[in-house]
């Protein structure tokens, strides 16, 4: 009897229904724009499919092609990863300095802020199609500097080894909202602990390692997590710049989805390529969870 | 209160004379899909207006969309049951469009007419014709003359096209390194060129016609067997690539977008480009080039590509007035001033390359190439003679095979990391299987 | 003795300050450099859409514009359709970032301070989606969109915003409601406002910046898509800034300068925008505390 009324208290039917109206929106999203055309996309993958024609069941075949019989599979998971591999680390690296110089007193801080965080407010593609001109082989500026310091030129966009660390070069230039997300961080940092190591005669490189990095590892944790996600999904250079090129070199896996699926027409087979794509971000972010405990300090009272 | 009395009645007034305006019209509409930049959506839309002024009975709605996104933009409607009534497709998606019920018929289109289109630039689906492009576009050979002339070279003859070894000899005697050396001068420097001597375009369908040239073939002329696998393709393909890696004498281009002017002749530091004909009307006229052109170079035997896209009616509802606009529309007549005379088309119909057909286009004062001797022998005698039709008027599944994965499988060649034997060694199984693909 | 340590002390201290000094000064330089670095990008576009293509190509590169030819400008916006794309830009971002702004400060709110059954579980499905690759979901929207006959308007780029604003935005909202004293809500309830009006008139007030802040991050998100608009929009006439910029490319592969115009053009707006919302990022974000 007791429960009962414990339930009924903890659920009021005014407050349950203001609930259901607020959360209706967000539910309709979760559904209809994320896990329902998920679980389409594993059915759709067991198809052949060119859009006109008719849909045609043929089981797991989409995925015995990629593995046994797609020139550029392979080379594409290769290209994914190792642009995820690379930006996530060169993202993480240059905006954890920047934000902790950022963090120090100096004179123009906003503007600092400014200008780090500028590139990351341009439209990518403007900003493609200007390092596509920095980066050219023939005419470009970075070549220029280099051959003028008596280096060879560099094939920047313009071989498969090269291409994904110049475009990494790029995310990492784009990385102003990890340094927006780092000072946020930073500054949240509680003052008491940096002045009770002072006390103690910890220099600068001590508070570094035994008081910031600790205080910030739940940041660089969700950095981490969220900019892996988002780079395993990189499209927007091989969209606008590349063409997936050159041979596999920029040939991400969801511009191989894309093209499979909205150039080739073949909508099955890009189902197929979004499920490994989905089931390769699933793995990482498991490790990186499994990981997570060892690594990460919580303040006491933060835990819910 | 009165002012909202007012707006009501605005409102109400509006509504009357627009239902009035809709009332009166009881023409049938249809829409016209095409791609194209803004110069071409005016001149689409001046067409446009000449047919709906013409008539009474159709009124034709045109639909911009990009060249990049346009097939897939058509499969997207074609999904939703919202296809236009006729509209542009791309070369590559006929055979798909024709195979999967979206093209209507096309066996009547030009039954008794005085114009018949070339052969060549008949689409066809195990040898049924399905369609018909707009109009012709040949790949020729784009020279500035002012370098040339600078060089003391002959120009490139119209007559007599170049050896592939001679084209790579003149190329040499027209590249200079930053100190003015040739590519086989003592001291000559690759990393510091100022002019390159040539560029052939490898955006990939204008490929093809090295293999060709050199004996060879992509495909079976019955569009069922792969053999870009031949020694004599996979040579020309390397030939091609190895004027950049071996010889020096081209600018590097890994990842060709459709811009051989653009890389090559128009950068103002090539003195040789091979590209379409279209170039003539689309580029040449605001490159500010003085510029001559010639045919492609030969490696074993004469010949050049032909292509273009086409316009046809897709299978619904108004099927017959899209097909009395899609006559109308496809005769050069319509596009006469904006496309022909400019130099963007060159004209379907047999008769244009005749001796008299000929003058109406060539001779006329408006034509961009103002040589009418040379334009003879390099547009038509070139085409009458040499021209073949390009892979995609009888192989299905280019899209597939020439665009996606010939086009990614070559990155590699172009930058000179494999070579062309194993780089199309290396997808000659995934080839076959698409092209046979349903 | 004791002031023996004390002396010690102090000329740490001011060795310490010392040394700090330099530091400071170090870190200063370093950011310097980096911002210039950061920077040359954008000066290199900028010089850049102000030369002819003859200039371009020219080789050393010039570091300065030979002649500051601004008629470029002029030229280039006579063939990029700069106004029109812009307009049709904002009619996607604006309805996108009021659509965001308002359902997730509805959806943080419920997580935040209303009880109801299976809030568990939807905060798990929440928290799930943001996990989950969107791009898999790619194929099946578009077919879904396709048939519904809404390809190419923007109603597939406009609706998935009015849907939550994604759940990151979700949590920042409810990060920052639990900031907001409840006593403020009890009293209110007492006063005999319903759950709406709390939110209205006491949440709302209370989180405002937060809210600016989700429709900052919301504006840049789309601002930054090429994807999705190029999926869902190829009619010309319904073409944003991205796309035109992606055509104009297209069709004037030979134009560098008119590209780099065009390029910096489309830069403006995010710049204005920046220097208009900057003040709120740091801010909000710090609010949020982002450990969640």
């Amino acid at each position: 009897m007791e429960k009962v009324i414990k339930r009924k208290s903890k659920y009021n039917k005014a407050e349950s229904r203001a609930a259901y109206i607020c959360m209706l929106p967000s539910v309709i999203g979760l559904v209809c724009i994320t896990y329902l055309p998920m679980i389409a996309s594993f059915a759709l993958s067991l198809f052949s499919w060119n859009g006109l024609g008719n849909m045609k069941f043929i089981g797991f075949d989409n995925y015995v092609k990629l593995f046994t019989n797609d020139s550029k599979f392979y080379g594409s998971l290769l290209s994914t990863l190792k642009y995820a591999g690379l930006s996530v680390l060169g993202c993480m690296i240059f905006s954890l300095i920047v934000a902790m110089l950022l963090n120090r007193k100096i004179p123009a801080r906003g503007f600092f802020r400014g200008v780090f965080y500028l590139p990351y407010v341009l439209p990518a593609m403007a900003v493609y199609l200007g390092w596509k001109w920095l980066f050219d082989y023939n005419y470009g500026f970075l070549n220029y500097v280099i051959t003028m310091a008596g280096g060879n030129r560099i094939k920047f966009l313009d071989d498969s080894l090269m291409v994904t660390p110049s475009l990494a070069l790029i995310a990492v230039w784009l990385s102003g909202n990890l340094i927006v997300i780092f000072l946020a961080g930073l500054q949240n940092v509680p003052r008491v602990y940096h002045e009770a190591a002072e006390v103690d005669g910890a220099n600068g490189f001590h508070r570094l390692i035994h008081i910031t990095i600790p205080c910030m590892t739940p940041i660089i944790f969700y950095n981490l997590l969220m900019s892996l996600v988002t780079n395993l999904q990189v499209i927007t250079p091989a969209l606008s710049l590349t063409k997936g090129g050159p041979g596999t070199g920029s040939y991400y896996m969801c511009y191989m989805l894309y093209n499979k699926a909205f150039n080739s027409h073949q909508y099955g087979y890009g189902s197929a390529i979004a499920v490994i794509l989905f089931i390769l971000i699933a793995i990482f972010t498991a490790i990186l969870f499994s990981t997570s405990n060892g690594w990460i300090f919580y303040e006491g009272d933060d835990k819910e | 209160m009165k002012k909202l009395i007012s707006l009501l009645l605005c409102l109400t007034m509006l509504l009357t004379l627009s239902s009035m305006a809709m009332a009166e019209d009881t023409r049938v509409h249809i829409t016209f899909s095409f791609w194209g930049d803004e110069t071409e959506a005016q001149s689409v839309q001046a067409n446009l207006d000449a047919f709906n002024a013409s008539q009474d009975r159709i009124f034709v709605e045109p639909m911009q969309i990009p060249n990049e996104e346009y097939t897939s933009t058509l499969v997207s409607y074609a999904i939703a049951d919202q296809l236009p009534d006729c509209g542009m497709v791309n070369e590559n998606a006929v055979l798909y469009f024709a195979r999967n019920g979206v093209m209507a018929d096309v066996s009547t289109m030009y039954e008794g007419e005085a114009l018949q289109p070339m052969d060549c630039i008949t689409f066809k689906d195990a040898g049924v014709p399905v369609g018909y492009s707009s109009c012709n576009e040949i790949l020729i050979l784009y020279y500035n003359k002012d370098m040339f002339d600078a060089a003391g070279e002959p120009y490139p003859s119209a007559d007599k096209p170049y050896t592939w070894d001679e084209f790579i000899a003149v190329s040499k005697r027209l590249t200079l390194d930053e100190n003015g050396l040739h590519p086989d001068d003592e001291g000559f420097n690759p990393e510091k060129i100022v002019q390159y001597g040539c560029f052939v375009n490898n955006w990939t369908w204008q490929l093809e016609v090295w293999a060709l040239s050199n004996g060879g073939a992509w495909f079976s002329e019955d569009g069922k067997e792969c053999l870009i696998n031949s020694p004599e393709a996979i040579e020309s393909i390397q030939k091609v690539a190895d004027l950049a890696l071996v010889h020096h004498v081209a600018p590097l281009n890994v990842i060709p977008e459709d811009n051989g002017v653009g890389v090559g002749i128009g950068s103002g530091a090539v003195a040789m480009t091979t590209d379409g004909t279209w170039r003539l009307g689309t580029d040449f006229p605001t490159l500010g080039i003085n510029y001559g052109i010639a045919p492609l170079p030969v490696m074993k035997q004469e010949v050049t590509s032909c292509t273009s896209g086409l316009t046809g009616v897709f299978a619904g509802k108004h099927q017959a007035e899209a097909y009395e606009f899609v006559k109308w529309y496809t005769r050069e007549e319509s596009s006469w001033d904006s496309l022909v005379l400019t130099g963007i088309w060159m004209p379907k119909s047999e008769y244009y390359y005749t001796e008299e057909g000929m003058k109406e286009w060539l001779g006329n004062d408006a034509y961009p190439f103002k040589d009418i001797e040379t334009a003879k022998k390099v547009l038509v005698d070139y085409t009458m003679n040499y021209a073949k039709p390009a892979c995609w008027y009888f192989t299905p599944n280019t899209q597939i095979t020439t665009n996606e994965i010939l086009f990614t499988a070559l990155q590699p060649v172009w930058s000179g990391e494999k070579t062309a034997e194993e780089a199309i060694n290396g997808i000659y199984e995934e080839m076959v299987e698409a092209i046979s693909m349903e | 003795m004791i002031a023996g340590i004390e002396r010690r002390g102090r000329s740490r201290a001011r060795s310490g300050k010392r040394r700090e000094k330099i530091w400071n000064v170090t870190c200063f330089i370093l950011l310097v450099l980096l911002a210039v670095i950061v920077m040359f990008p954008i000066y290199w576009i900028f010089r850049s859409s102000l030369m002819s293509n003859a200039e371009l190509y020219a080789y050393p590169p010039a570091f300065t514009p030979p002649a500051w030819r601004w008629e470029n400008y002029s030229a280039t916006l006579q063939s990029f359709d700069y106004w029109h794309f812009l307009g049709n830009t904002m009619k996607v971002l604006v309805p996108s970032v009021i659509g965001a702004v308002i359902t997730a400060t509805m959806g943080g709110y419920a997580f935040a301070r209303l009880r109801f059954r299976g809030k568990k579980f939807l905060f798990t499905l929440c928290v799930g989606s943001m996990l989950l690759p969107s791009m898999v979901t790619l194929v099946p929207l578009f077919v879904m969109w396709a048939k519904i006959g809404l390809v190419n308007t923007y109603w597939p780029l406009i609706l998935p915003h009015f849907c939550g604003g994604g759940a990151f935005n979700i949590f920042l909202i409810r990060q920052f409601i639990k900031t907001v004293p409840r006593e403020l809500d009890e009293a209110a309830t007492i006063d005999g406002c319903g759950y709406f009006r709390i939110l209205v008139f006491i949440i709302v007030p209370a989180i405002k910046s937060a809210m600016i802040v989700v429709g900052l991050l919301k504006f840049i998100e789309m601002w930054n898509d090429l994807l999705q608009q190029v999926t869902y929009i190829t009619r010309r006439d319904r073409y944003t800034l991205t796309l035109g910029l992606n055509i104009f490319k297209g069709s004037f592969n030979d134009d560098w300068s008119s590209i780099m115009c065009a390029t910096c053009l489309s830069f403006i707006p995010g710049i204005v925008f920046y220097l208009i919302g900057q003040r709120y990022f740091v801010e909000g974000i710090v609010m949020t505390g982002m450990k969640n």
